[in-house]
């Protein structure tokens, strides 16, 4: 499992990987800019402003977005010549490949979560901003944008692994992604809409008891209901997949 | 004895379409194997059984004597294959793309080398394998296959697309390979010289069913070759051979001789030019594939 | 020449769901309100006196996104059909000038863009009229925001086909048009020289006009640099 994990970001690395990872921080970093702390009408929120600003349009859009794409690149070179073929005549299951792939993917997920971190905290640096940081309620929107990609990743995977090209899969993510810009308005519809998640996740709201923004119950239905069955799909997929 | 590949009836529907019937293989081990047929007649469809790519419709599938369903991983720990057009990842180098395989079959990186020397390819291991000729893309796929030294070589049309002097390369690397590490290795090729060159053992495929599976011996004798004369007043110099008891047939103008040892061949020429008769051309005629099939369906029809 | 190569375009993109995400794009963003007037009809309807307007500004809040993705998805399927396929030398080979092949394919996704908006702007109307807006159509705005946001962002296709064109690997064009989303989705924040602003019609003249003449412009000259360059580069 670990060498198939391996192998795998082997040959991704060598997939202009860097460039997709910085485009989430390069966001983040230049939304983080045109914040305007005069507007701020209490002390001690200028991280908050940074968090805010940013949020929007990084954990509505962008992160469902470029979770399809790196699904996409982790496939593309697979599809390309035979790659699929020759993987899967090695002495591996193909549920491994898939969970080998999956695991990857979150990983790096989860390097862009922490990436995006650290372009907020460089935009406070380069802001002068004084206040310490938030530092555990900041993890908990990371930590908990990183956890609601889950099953979008998963059925990203899935849909790449079904498409050969890059356009398919992403037609499909937009297609569910865009109305989650009119769902996180509705207090009916958005607690149960997937592509949703990430933003409610990273959004600072809620019980400042739970572990995440969201309700447990919302997190364990709404993430993981939506995760095991993307997850299952994708599995059975590939396993019925003629190469 | 004992066989390292054997189907049961192995079958292979696309919806209605058949693409393989019934197949019955028994691969004996440490022999070249050729696995004949026209493209189309489902030789990758096959193969892509035995490698777990494709279950079968119905029928079974062992490997080493286990079943492709039960025991996949086991089975393609001692398989190396290479499939149809040459598999590679196109942004990786000669030695990268080893190491995607070699990693996950957890063999020491020397092999790579080793591999790469066998293929003659060391010299290109640090290229991009997207510049790579046919010729090195199949090259490079065969070392892919040989990295875990598996017990099983499964090549499917492993000199298509190459130019002579790569053919004769993959030709000698595949027939050195039983002798020297007792592996058996199942080739497959839609041209008979191909097979008749390397392969100790045969099976022909024809639409989807397996219509002969034997030593090259016997299938040498459906594509035996003959020997043609063209002569003058051929008729004629036909009956004076066979009064002279030189066995020989007579079809559409041209004498055919059935015995083509030099000796037999000289015999029959010297003796028509005793008899007057001018000699114009004296031919082997080869069997095409199509005509070695008509004989042999010919043949399970009369039995 | 240039009507044969489009031709040829047109027979290439068949069965790849090119028009029928011409026509998804379009309904989509109508759809999108379909939802919102659905579950909150009465609760929109008291925002503003002037309806059709107000309704008319809602359907203009998706159309920038759905335009930039719609051309970052557009522009990868045309660019894929060839990578996929090693087409490229194929069609290069023949006896026509890189230019007219670039230019081909520029004019053939500009023809599907254009329709798409068309239908967005029937689409519109369409439920506007089913939702009763009023009376009075004010077809000339309802004319601005179906074609206006078109023309503001032919300069972001021109970008997004370079890219596409002389990349081999498609995650990059693909992560910079999400890149691109996500500046046409903060356009409120933009400064006015980005191309990807322009769609939203926004500047600091409250003029839609002059993004439509920047999109025209800039568009050209951004055209122009994409076609040279992929004249002056060797095919793979």
């Amino acid at each position: 499992m670990l060498a198939l994990m391996q192998t795998e970001w082997f040959k991704l690395r060598k997939s202009k990987i860097s460039f997709i990872i910085l485009a989430g921080p390069f966001i983040a970093f230049l939304g983080g800019l045109t914040v305007d702390f005069t507007e701020a009408d209490a002390p001690g929120v200028e991280w908050y402003l940074i968090l805010l600003a940013t949020n929007l349009a990084y954990a509505l859009l962008f992160l469902p977005l470029i979770s399809g794409v790196l699904a996409s690149t982790i496939c593309r070179y697979e599809h390309q010549e035979g790659g699929w073929k020759q993987l899967l005549a090695l002495p591996v299951t193909r549920g491994k490949v898939f969970l080998s792939k999956y695991l990857l993917l979150m990983a790096i997920v989860l390097v862009i979560q922490l990436l995006y971190l650290a372009a907020l905290y460089s935009v406070g640096l380069i802001k002068g901003v004084t206040e310490p940081f938030p530092l555990t309620i900041i993890w908990k929107s990371v930590l908990g944008g990183w956890v609601a990609t889950l099953p979008l990743v998963a059925l990203q995977l899935w849909l790449s692994i079904l498409f050969k090209s890059y356009a398919a899969p992403l037609t499909v993510n937009v297609v569910f992604t865009l109305p989650a810009v009119l769902a996180i308005n509705s207090e009916r519809f958005g607690p149960y809409y997937p592509w949703a998640q990430p933003f409610s996740m990273m959004y600072i709201s809620g019980d400042p008891n739970d572990l995440f923004f969201v309700p447990w119950e919302q997190l364990l239905t709404v993430v993981g209901g939506s995760f095991v069955i993307f997850y299952l799909m994708g599995w059975v997929y590939f396993q019925r997949k003629a190469i | 004895m004992e066989y390292i590949v054997e189907t049961k009836n192995a079958t292979k529907n696309f919806g209605k379409e058949k693409a393989v019937v019934g197949l019955d293989l028994q691969i004996p081990k440490g022999e070249i194997y050729g696995f004949l047929g026209p493209n189309g007649s489902g030789k990758t469809t096959t193969i892509r059984m035995l490698l777990g790519l494709m279950k079968p419709t119905f029928g079974s599938v062992r490997i080493f004597g286990k079943d492709i369903k039960k025991e996949k991983i086991e089975i393609l720990k001692r398989v190396g294959s290479l499939v149809e057009n040459p598999s590679y990842y196109p942004h990786l180098t000669a030695y990268e793309n080893l190491e995607t395989s070699r990693k996950i079959l957890g063999v020491p990186k020397k092999r790579i080398h080793e591999v790469l020397a066998i293929v003659r390819l060391s010299d290109a291991a640090n290229k991009k394998v997207k510049g790579f000729s046919l010729g090195m893309k199949q090259r490079l796929g065969i070392a892919a296959a040989l990295l875990h030294q598996p017990d099983l070589l499964i090549l499917d049309e492993p000199t298509n697309g190459l130019d002579p002097s790569g053919i004769i390369e993959i030709r000698e690397l595949i027939k050195r390979l039983p002798k020297e590490t007792g592996m058996t290795i199942l080739l497959s090729s839609h041209l008979l010289a191909e097979i008749d060159q390397m392969a100790t053992t045969v099976g022909i495929l024809r639409k989807g069913e397996l219509i002969f599976q034997d030593s090259i011996e016997t299938m040498r004798m459906y594509a035996k070759q003959t020997i043609s004369l063209n002569v003058s007043s051929s008729e004629k110099a036909w009956r004076s051979l066979l009064a002279k008891g030189i066995k020989a047939e007579f079809e559409k103008g041209t004498i055919l001789l059935s015995e083509r040892s030099n000796e037999k061949v000289a015999q029959a020429v010297s003796s028509l030019v005793q008899d007057g008769f001018s000699v114009y051309r004296v031919q082997e005629e080869k069997k095409s594939l199509e005509d070695i099939f008509l004989q042999m369906t010919k043949e399970e029809q009369a039995v | 020449m240039m009507g044969r190569l489009m031709q040829a375009e047109f027979i290439k993109i068949k069965r790849k769901g090119f028009w029928f995400l011409a026509f998804l794009g379009a309904l989509g963003v109508v759809a999108m309100q379909m939802v919102n007037y659905g579950v909150r009809k009465d609760y929109l309807f008291t925002q503003s006196e002037d309806r059709w307007g107000y309704y008319l500004m809602n359907i203009h809040s998706f159309t920038p996104l759905a335009i930039v993705l719609g051309i970052v998805i557009l522009t990868s399927f045309l660019s894929s059909v060839e990578n996929e396929t090693n087409a490229w030398k194929q069609i290069i080979a023949l006896p026509v000038s890189k230019r007219m092949v670039y230019l081909a394919k520029f004019t053939v996704l500009a023809i599907v863009l254009f329709i798409s908006s068309f239908l967005m702007g029937i689409f519109t109307l369409l439920y506007g009229l089913y939702l009763g807006l009023g009376e009075a159509i004010p077809s000339a705005d309802l004319m601005q925001y179906s074609f206006y946001p078109y023309f503001a962002s032919l300069a972001v296709l021109a970008f997004q086909l370079w890219v596409a064109t002389v990349s081999q690997n498609q995650a990059i064009p693909i992560t910079i048009g999400v890149v691109g989303v996500i500046f046409a989705y903060s356009a409120s924040v933009l400064p006015d020289w980005m191309i990807w602003k322009w769609p939203s019609l926004m500047n600091e003249w409250n003029d839609p006009m002059i993004n439509v003449w920047w999109g025209l412009g800039a568009g050209a000259l951004l055209y122009l640099a994409g076609m040279l360059d992929f004249t002056r580069r060797d095919v793979k």
